[in-house]
Parts: C-alpha cells; structure tokens; sequence
C-alpha cells in the first residue's frame, strides 16, 4: 500500500503520465462494463423446532452485529370497533414483564447498546456480537412473559391519542389513513382507522389477551442474521424457545365459528377483497391554507407474492413509477412540467390484499393537470407496449437492486422467510435473475391491463379545498368531490344514503313539530322564560362543572369550571356580539362560532329554524343504536350544516351530528347524543348528554335543572 | 480475552488508500469484495454557507442542476445512464458540503468515474432545465417545509440562532432568491466551488485499487486544477442572551424547541457535547425520553440532537406536548433535565451506556459501502483526516463525566439558546 501513498508524488513530477491518459480516454461516449459479476444469493440454515417453530440462520460475519426478528404468522385482524389497539401491541410488549418494569427493561436494552422494539406480530432485536447473549435473554423474556402493566397501557394510549389528534395536521399522513380505509373499506383490517372513540374501547386486558392469543410458537418464525455461526444460532434457539408452549388462552366459538377470547372478544381475520368503486371518484380532504395537494390514485388489486405475473407486475410499476428516477410518472410530472418534487407509484403483491397507489404532492394550481397526467400515465401503459429501452433500463435496474440487496444478510433471511410465508416456490430468489430477464413488453402490458384500472379507482387529493376544487371538479367523472375527514369519513354523504324514505308527506317541519309536542308541548315550553341547569362532567380526567343559562327571547350565557377555575365562559346578551372568556384570554367571537352561539341562544332552537333563515329537510328514516329515527338535515346561513336524528316513536331528539370545519384545517365530526329525558317545569329535558369527537368528548351529567327560578342579568353582559 | 476483542475489531477497522492527483483532486480507496457492488462518491466542500445572501439556496439549487447534463451527457441522460446500468444515484446538500453519489455493480466503475469526472469538467445546463429544476425545488420546499407539521422548525431556529454567518438560512434557501438567479451566478458558481483542488472522490466496494486508480487518472487526471477557494471567514459572535419567541403553525399539540450553539464539528468539546445529547435522548432509558416522555408524561415525542456543523453548529431539543399539556409545562420538565446534568456529575455507569451504543452505532455505520464511501469522504473533509472513520470513536470514549458537566455548564445555559413555542393558529389572537 505504500506505493500507491506516494503516487501523488510521482503523478506531480512526472506530469507527462496524465497527458498520456488523455488520449486513452474517449469522454464522447460511456465506458463500456466490464464481465457482468456473478451474484451470490448466500445460504441459510433452516430449521423447525418440536414446538413449530421455524428458525432461519444466515450467517455473515463481515460487521460484529447480530439481530433476532421473531415474527409470528397470522392473517391480519379486524380490529372492528377498537380500531387502533393493534398499534399499542408493540409498545407494550417491551414495557414490562413479569421480572422487570419498563423502565428497568429500558435500561437493560440500552446498557446493551441494543435495539429491541416491538410490533404487533412480532419483535425485532439488535446489538454487537458481544453483548448478544445478553440481548437474547430479554427477547425471550419479552415474547413470552410480558405482562402489559395496566399503567403503561394508559400512557401509551394517551400518546397514541395525541398522535391520532396530532395525524390530522400531516397531510401525508391523512393521505395515508384516508388513502388505506379508500382502497380497502374500514371493514377490511388494512382499511380500519383509529380514532379516539375506537381507541377508548381498547382495554389492557383486550390487548393482552391478543398478545396471549396470537404470540404461539407454532406460528412463529425465528430469525437469527449475522455475526454469529449456524451452531451457535442453533443452540441459541433451541435454548430459549426449545421448550417454550405458549400461553394457554380459553377460547369458545360463535355462530360464525370464530374464536371468541375473554377480553378480547371474537378473533375475525383476514377480510374480503375489497372492490373496484365501479367508476373513477375523487375524493377529497379539506386542509385549509395547503401549500400543496397531496395526490394519491388507489385501488385494491388481486396480486399475491406468488402470482405468475408478480414479477411481470413489479417491472410494470418500476417503469411507471417505482422508485427510478427514469420512470414514467417522475419523467412527466417533474423533470418535464417541474409539478413536484418526486412522483411514484406501487404496485404491492400481499397474500391477503394487493393494493396501488400512485401520487405526488404538487402546487396548488396544478393540481387537477397534475391528476390528470397519473391517470393518463396509469391509462398509456395499458394501451401500448413500453419500449425495449424502458424495459431494458428497468430489468437491468431490478437486477442491480437485487444484488445491492444482499450486501445486507438480512436481506437473505427476509428471502427465506418470504418463501416460507408467501408459499413462494422454493428456487423463487435463486431463479430471480434469470425470470426477470426473461420479462417481455407484451407480458408487461398484460399485466398493466390485468393490475391496473384508470377507469375505476379512488383520486385522493389532501389539500386546500378553496384553491383547488374548481379544476378538480372539471375532471372528476362525476362531476363532483366526495368529501372526507382526516378519518377518512365522508362528511357530506349523499343525502339519501342509508336512509328509508319518510312517509309520504311528511315534511321536516312536522318532525320539529312532533318533537315540541313529546317535550311537553308548544303550550308547556312558551311558559318558560328562563332555564337553568347545572351539568357535572369529566375532561381528560379532570372533574368539570358546566352551567348553561337561558333567558327568553335569546339571552344566553355559559360557564365552564374546574373547581374554582374558570375554563370556559360564554356571554351574549341577546344583540349582535357574544363573548368567550378563556385561559387564554378574552375575545370576542365571530363567523361559525358567533352562529353557533346564536342558535344556541334559544332555550329551544328547534322553534326558530325560520328566523335563523335555517333551511331544514327530511331525509328519511335510519336506524339509531336499534331505533327507528328521522333523519333531518338542517343548512345554515353560513353555509354550515348540521344533521338531526328523531326518535320515530318518542318524538325525541336523539343526536345531533355536524361537522366543524377546523382552524387548523379539516373537520371536525361532532355528535352529541341526548337521553334520559326528565320532566321540569312540564319540559322534557335531557338528563344525560354525550359529545363525542375531537379532544374535547365528555359526558354531561345535568344534576339541577331549574325552570323560571329567575336569573341575575349579569351572567349575559358582553362587557 | 480482552486481547482477543482487540484484535477483532482491528481486523474490522476500515481499511483504505488515499492520494492527491496533481490537480489537487484528493482520492480515497476503500476494498470490499464482499458484494458485487461499488460506490462512487464525490464530495465537494462547498454548502449554503458559502452563498451570497441574496442567493440563499443557491448551492442546494445547483446540485439539482448538476444532474442536467454535460458536454458530453444530455439533458436527462445522467440518471438514465446509471439506472440502465443497474445502480442508483443521488445527492444532497447541507450549510458545508455537497454530495453526489453513485452505487453500481462493480463492472460498471468506470461509467461513474466517466459520469463524475463530466460533472467536474464540463457540467452544462440549459434555459429548460434551470427553469424546471427552479420549480422542482420550489416544490421540494413546499412540500418539506411549508406543508409539514412543523416543518418550519429548522428555518425558524436558525434566523434567531445566527445574524452574521451564513447558518441563519436554511440549505433549501428562499423562493426569492431561486427566482433572482442568472445565467453568470451559476457559471461563477461552478468555476469556483466545482473544481478539483475543492473535492475528495470516494470508491468502495468490490474494486482493486490499482486498477480502479488508473482509470480514475483517466477520467480526473485532466481535469483543471481551479483557483485557490475562497472561504467564508465570518464569525458569529457568541450569543448574549437568552432568544425567547412563539411561532403558529398547523398543529394542535403544541411543541418546544430548544436550540443551544456548540462548538464545530471535530472539536473536543464537540464530542462531550454530542454525548451530552445522547444521555438525554437515545434510548428509552436517556433522560428526556425516560423522564419528560415516560415518567411525566408530557410529551408524545421529545429528542435532542447536534447539528455537526463545520462552524460552530447548534444542539437541538425538541418535543411534541402530550394531549393537554401546556407548553411552559413541557419546556419546565426538559429544563430540569438541562439542569441536572449542569449540576450532578453523570454517574459512570451511565457513561457506560452511551459508550457501548456508540460502539454499537460504530459498527453498523460499516455494513454497507455506500454509507463507507460517505463516512470516509466526511472524514476527510471535516475531520483532518479519513483516517478518522477508524479513530473518532476514541474521542467519544475519551469523555468523562467532569468533561459533560463542563460543557453542559458551558453551553446549555438559558443564555446560549433560541427557545420557541410551535402553538396552534387558532391561538393566535
């Protein structure tokens, strides 16, 4: 090596040595490669263990670093209405076990200088040869004796509450979230969403027994990848999860035959495929003020990893959009309209559901030109064969990929264990090289026409509603926008959806009017001329009291306190200013919020829709939590709107349903829900009222109601 | 024992060659025939601190540019050659370098010698592709920057942080400026910075090195050598006080950001400063995480990293508030962290911890050739010497506890720090 250390010297005195270079070098045209290396696919070792278990040891000594997966096999699960408990399973496997805390569990990884994190099907783990050993005996521990501490159950779930609070700011990941529940349905587990009320249903116990239930070693995999030799990797395994059973859970069945857990309930996996929506819709996310339209274009497709045409599949995507930067879609929308950033496409083989997806975050202004150039891309790939220069770029890139792949030996047990869970043919990587060459234009396009469908997809745009929707609308085949929240409910159904048509006849007034009467009466509720009543309630576990006061025509005033301290106070005195008094100071309210407090205004607002210039119509009748209910849609004059369910037989009013649009962009769905109606003053009231949605849900309990006691002025002075 | 632990990590030091070319050109060689591949690296020391301040963005902008072509290459052709041949390419800038790489199968070395050395030579541009790439880079900021949840952090940091050097403004630079570019400030801009005399080429992988140095000769030996480079000399002037400010973004859960200035990268005391940063915050067992996330539980997220900057750089804290926890509450729990590694010594066993998972860190920062190439052309340029990838590991064991308590006394101080509120918009009044 010394030599080469003193080339500088000799390049410097001998400066004729690069001159004579020069002519060697042709700089018009590309070197030619030299002989193609040959790729090694590198072996493992493959073993089952009397449990069921299978471990996989690759063995590569090139860096002092060993890792274990243990990963169990199972189809993926419905989470149904406890939507999100599933993102919990991971944090909580590494936090505690039945010998040691969370915190002394953090503290044993790091002392490691390891990685240990877990997932909802399995663990991942990390760290130098020597410390190994070490590592190993927490995996083991955390598989098979975590305990899910009801403590740290409710730490992470308030985390993860903030972060589903915090998702509805991101607009990648609203993409993401509304995108998923799009292409496979909120009943297909890839599609659920989580939300706060889904997670409010998830219990400690439901989690641990999912954990109990699903982490069996006759469906689990151990991976052992490193530094490290077959015969150790062996004795290791057979160490710790040799005699390992599982844990023993109870199961029974329901009707339909499924497990049903204690705890955790019926065990549903796996889902139907889902289906093309039919015609091509866009869907829509209001994010007020974007800097830009996130753009997705998905559909479900029936692909599996061991399809004939997932390698036929995966060239298609690369040349449309996966991941080179010569692709159709980066070529178009960046490097020749300068749209975006970078634009991409997917095309995913999965053994229970294939998905596409296509986008690109662009400008506002180009949003529906941006739209229209990935569809027409997706559309030209069906309808002619790519060029030979294309395909040849792309094989030859996949090839490259493959072996930069195996620089990392995980990437040769991530083979052996997709064989095993794909049920991939057992040459199925070996033969990889050799199948991709053999990949014709024509097979290229038969997969576009068989995998992609331009014509019958989901458009998703995030973005800045204002700014965008015009052009959208012009080449939505429907002609119109679909919206959703950031949770991928759509916010403006169509009107009629669910519902069964009302009576013949009967209108929304007479709905209103039904309702008046089973309150007591037009009679009964004209008598009073002040209400007030006194709501206990609990925010984010803090003990609250609400007092709401009325005073006819339409004074109105609201307190809200934590023990002595004031958190809310609304005022308005009946003129055209209301107040809002807060921690964070004192200010007058304006737009929706003024509205807001003007309908609140009326001791019963469901007399003074036509002052409000509030135009109320009947949808139909739908069911309610088992009941039959009118469904009423009310629009307001700001161009809000807000629903109203009727009890069919009481008259009552059971819910109320709107959706707030948000500062920070988005909607807000807020349901209030009102039962226990009881008698005061000849009134029905509601003894219970229930809001849902967003940060602020809670309960109130009405615990004095007082009718015509009379009320000190003061509470509504706006000054 | 011991003796044998010794023996296999130097068996697993990197092993490398390095020379100049006479045009000043600095090479580093780096063999590995495990794999069929090789990265070609080529880092040019030359980031947005060396821009005008009305060319902010400048150099991130002319990476993308660099990508267009050359005399030899057209418009497009630069990836096409590479991806056709099987490998991947790409760049990135920051406020003190640029860096163009290449990883590709190993008979394709010369096509990335070819490819570099063109860039370096005779780099070529047109009206179409400036104009292009002006909005890829618009669209690049929006979309990092402008359409994130907080994505303005880094930008806003910095204005406050510096108001002489260069660092004040952010790498993606401002849309104003992308526009003001002409035709003469990119052609100035190569002449200067693009040249051999100011760049390392890095080749790892399956190569011999005798070989692979006759061809890159081949390629680079022409190229001229350029004027001497001219250096940004400014220096911030130390902070006098504590920079207190409230910034509205999209965001419901309001967030803290701490910003402490710290001495360059490659300093000794950069090195304690940066363990500092990893006893607060790598691992669940770190002191933020485990205190301000865990046992308090105010917040969803909480980090703290040093940004290595060639001039003194900045140590970042960041936290996200838990559901319902107010920001002066979040930031007093972070500052008790601060406060205790002022005033208690950190316990040896704690100091063990950081050791092994730098240790840890160190290995796995060697198992791919590409991320080889980086760390040894990094190295060179900022470190004295590519050597270094071998031996900095040294100065971080090489800290002690009177060493954190001293540089935590010294620069995490109130006095030392940008602090911003991310709140929400609708408490904007």
């Amino acid at each position: 090596m010394k030599s080469l250390l003193l080339h500088p010297l000799v390049l410097a005195s001998t400066f004729l040595i690069p001159a004579m270079t020069i002519a060697q070098v042709d700089r018009t045209k590309a070197p030619a490669p030299g002989p193609a290396p040959e790729v090694h696919l590198g072996g493992h070792k493959s073993f089952t263990l009397d449990n069921g278990m299978r471990v996989i040891i690759v063995e590569n000594h090139k860096i002092p670093i060993v890792s274990a997966q243990l990963r169990f096999d199972f189809p993926p699960v419905l989470q149904g209405d406890k939507a999100g408990y599933l993102e919990l399973v991971g944090e909580l496997l590494t936090s505690g076990t039945a010998r040691h805390t969370k915190a002394e569990l953090d503290e044993l990884v790091d002392s490691l200088g390891a990685r240990l994190s877990g997932s909802s099907d399995g663990l991942y783990a990390s760290s130098l040869k020597k410390n190994f050993p070490a590592l190993m005996d927490l995996v083991y521990e955390v598989a098979t004796a975590a305990n899910f501490p009801a403590d740290e159950f409710e730490k992470a779930r308030t985390r993860l509450l903030s972060q589903v609070q915090a998702r509805t700011d991101d607009p990648d990941q609203i993409a993401d979230v509304v995108g998923h529940s799009l292409t496979y349905g909120k009943d297909h587990p890839y599609g659920e969403v989580s939300t706060e009320a889904s997670l409010g249903k998830a219990s400690r116990d439901a989690v641990y027994q999912y954990y109990r239930y699903f982490f069996q070693p006759k469906q689990g995999y151990l991976v052992l990848v490193g530094d490290i030799t077959a015969q150790e990797g062996e004795a290791m395994a057979r160490k710790y999860f040799g005699l390992w059973k599982g844990a023993d859970v109870a199961v029974t069945k329901d009707a339909e035959g499924h497990d049903v857990v204690k705890d955790l309930g019926p065990v549903i996996t796996g889902g139907k495929q889902p289906k093309l929506p039919g015609k091509t819709r866009v869907a829509f996310v209001d994010r007020p003020g974007s800097a830009q339209s996130v753009i997705k274009v998905v559909f479900p497709v029936q692909l599996k990893p061991n399809d004939p045409m997932a390698l036929q599949a995966q060239v298609l995507n690369t040349i449309l959009g996966g991941g080179v930067f010569n692709a159709r879609l980066m070529q178009n929308l960046r490097e020749d309209k300068g749209y975006t950033y970078g634009a991409y496409s997917s095309l995913d083989a999965d053994r229970w559901c294939g998905a596409f997806s296509a986008g690109c975050s662009v400008r506002n202004e180009v949003t529906d030109s941006a739209v229209a150039e990935v569809l027409g891309e997706i559309r030209r790939i069906r309808t002619a064969p790519v060029t030979a220069d294309e395909l040849a770029l792309a094989k030859n890139y996949m090839a490259g990929s493959f072996a930069r792949g195996l620089e990392d030996p995980r990437t040769v047990a991530r083979f052996a264990l997709n064989t095993y869970l794909n049920d991939l043919p057992e040459d199925h990587y070996a033969s990889y090289l050799k199948r991709l060459d053999a990949v014709t234009a024509e097979q290229v396009q038969q997969a576009a026409v068989r995998f992609l469908h331009p014509d019958s997809c989901t458009v998703l745009v995030v973005g800045d509603k204002q700014s965008v929707a015009k052009g959208l609308e012009r080449i939505s085949p429907t002609g119109r926008l679909q919206d959703y929240d950031a949770n991928g409910d759509n916010v403006r159904p169509d009107p009629s959806e669910g519902a069964t048509p009302a009576p013949a006849g009967m209108t929304a007034q007479d709905v209103l009017d039904a309702y008046i009467k089973a309150i007591g009466g037009k009679q009964a509720v004209g008598k009073v001329r002040d209400l007030r009543i006194d709501y206990t309630t609990s925010i984010q576990g803090m003990d609250a009291a609400l007092t709401e006061y009325h005073k006819e025509p339409n004074k109105y005033a609201m307190e809200m306190k934590a023990g002595s301290m004031l958190l809310q106070r609304i005022a308005y005195d009946g003129g055209d200013k209301a107040t809002m008094k807060s921690m964070m100071g004192e200010k007058d309210l304006v737009d929706a919020d003024l509205d807001e407090v003007l309908q609140s205004a009326y001791t019963f607002p469901e007399l003074h829709y036509a002052d409000l210039q509030y135009a109320a119509t009947l949808i139909g009748v739908v069911d309610l939590n088992g009941a039959k209910a009118y469904r009423v849609n009310v629009k307001t004059l700001p161009g809000g709107q807000f629903d109203e369910y009727y009890d069919v037989k009481t008259g009552l009013k059971l819910r109320r349903k709107e959706n707030k649009t948000q500062e920070g962009g988005g909607f807000l769905q807020v349901v209030t829900d009102f039962s226990d109606y009881q008698p005061e003053g000849g009134v029905l009231f509601p003894r219970q009222v229930k809001q849902g949605g967003g940060p602020m849900a809670m309960t109130l309990k009405a615990v004095a109601v007082a009718v015509n006691k009379g009320i000190d002025g003061a509470v509504f002075s706006v000054e | 024992m011991m003796a044998t632990i010794t023996a296999t990590a130097q068996t697993r030091e990197i092993q490398f060659t390095e020379f100049d070319l006479p045009n000043g050109l600095h090479v580093i060689l780096h063999e590995d025939h495990s794999t069929p591949i090789v990265a070609v690296g080529v880092m040019y020391h030359v980031g947005s601190k060396d821009e005008a301040n009305d060319r902010r963005g400048f150099a991130h902008f002319f990476e993308h540019l660099l990508f267009e072509g050359s005399d030899n290459i057209g418009r497009g052709e630069f990836a096409k050659y590479v991806e056709k041949a099987g490998g991947v390419l790409n760049a990135n800038t920051t406020g003190d370098r640029t860096y163009y790489y290449e990883v590709l199968p190993s008979n394709q070395l010369d096509l990335g010698l070819w490819l570099e050395s063109e860039r370096m030579l005779h780099a070529k541009v047109d009206t179409k592709g400036i104009e292009t790439q002006r909005e890829v880079v618009k669209e690049e900021r929006r979309q990092r920057y402008e359409n994130q949840p907080y994505g303005s952090i880094l930008p806003e940091v910095l204005r406050r942080a510096y108001h002489k050097h260069p660092y004040q403004w952010p790498t993606i630079g401002y849309m104003e400026d992308l526009n003001a570019a002409t035709e003469k400030d990119y052609r100035e801009f190569y002449k200067t910075f693009y040249v051999p005399n100011n760049a390392v080429l890095v080749l790892a992988g399956d190569l011999d090195s005798k070989k692979a140095t006759a061809a890159l000769t081949k390629y680079f030996g022409p190229i001229a050598k350029g004027k001497a480079v001219p250096r940004n000399k400014v220096v911030e002037p130390p902070m006098t006080g504590e920079v207190r400010d409230t910034v509205y973004d999209k965001i419901q859960l309001p967030a803290v950001v701490q910003a402490y200035r710290i001495p360059a990268l490659g300093t000794p005391d950069f090195y304690a400063v940066d363990m500092l940063n990893r006893l607060l915050s790598n691992g669940n067992s770190s002191r933020l995480v485990k205190n301000v996330k865990d046992a308090e539980q105010k917040a969803v997220f909480v980090g703290s990293f040093s940004l290595p900057f060639e001039d003194p750089g900045l140590a970042i804290a960041f936290a996200v508030a838990n559901m319902g926890v107010a920001p002066d509450s979040l930031e007093a729990s972070m500052d008790r962290q601060f406060a205790r590694v002022r005033e208690e010594l950190v316990p040896e066993g704690e100091l063990a911890k950081l050791k092994v998972q730098i240790e840890t860190e160190h290995a796995n920062d060697n198992g791919r050739v590409s991320g080889i190439a980086h760390n040894l052309a990094n190295a060179y340029t900022f470190l004295g010497g590519a050597d270094k990838v071998n031996t900095e590991i040294e100065q971080y064991l090489a800290v002690t506890p009177a060493d954190l308590q001293r540089v935590a006394r010294k620069y995490f101080m109130p006095e030392n720090r940008v602090v911003l509120y991310y709140l929400p918009l609708n408490q904007k009044n």
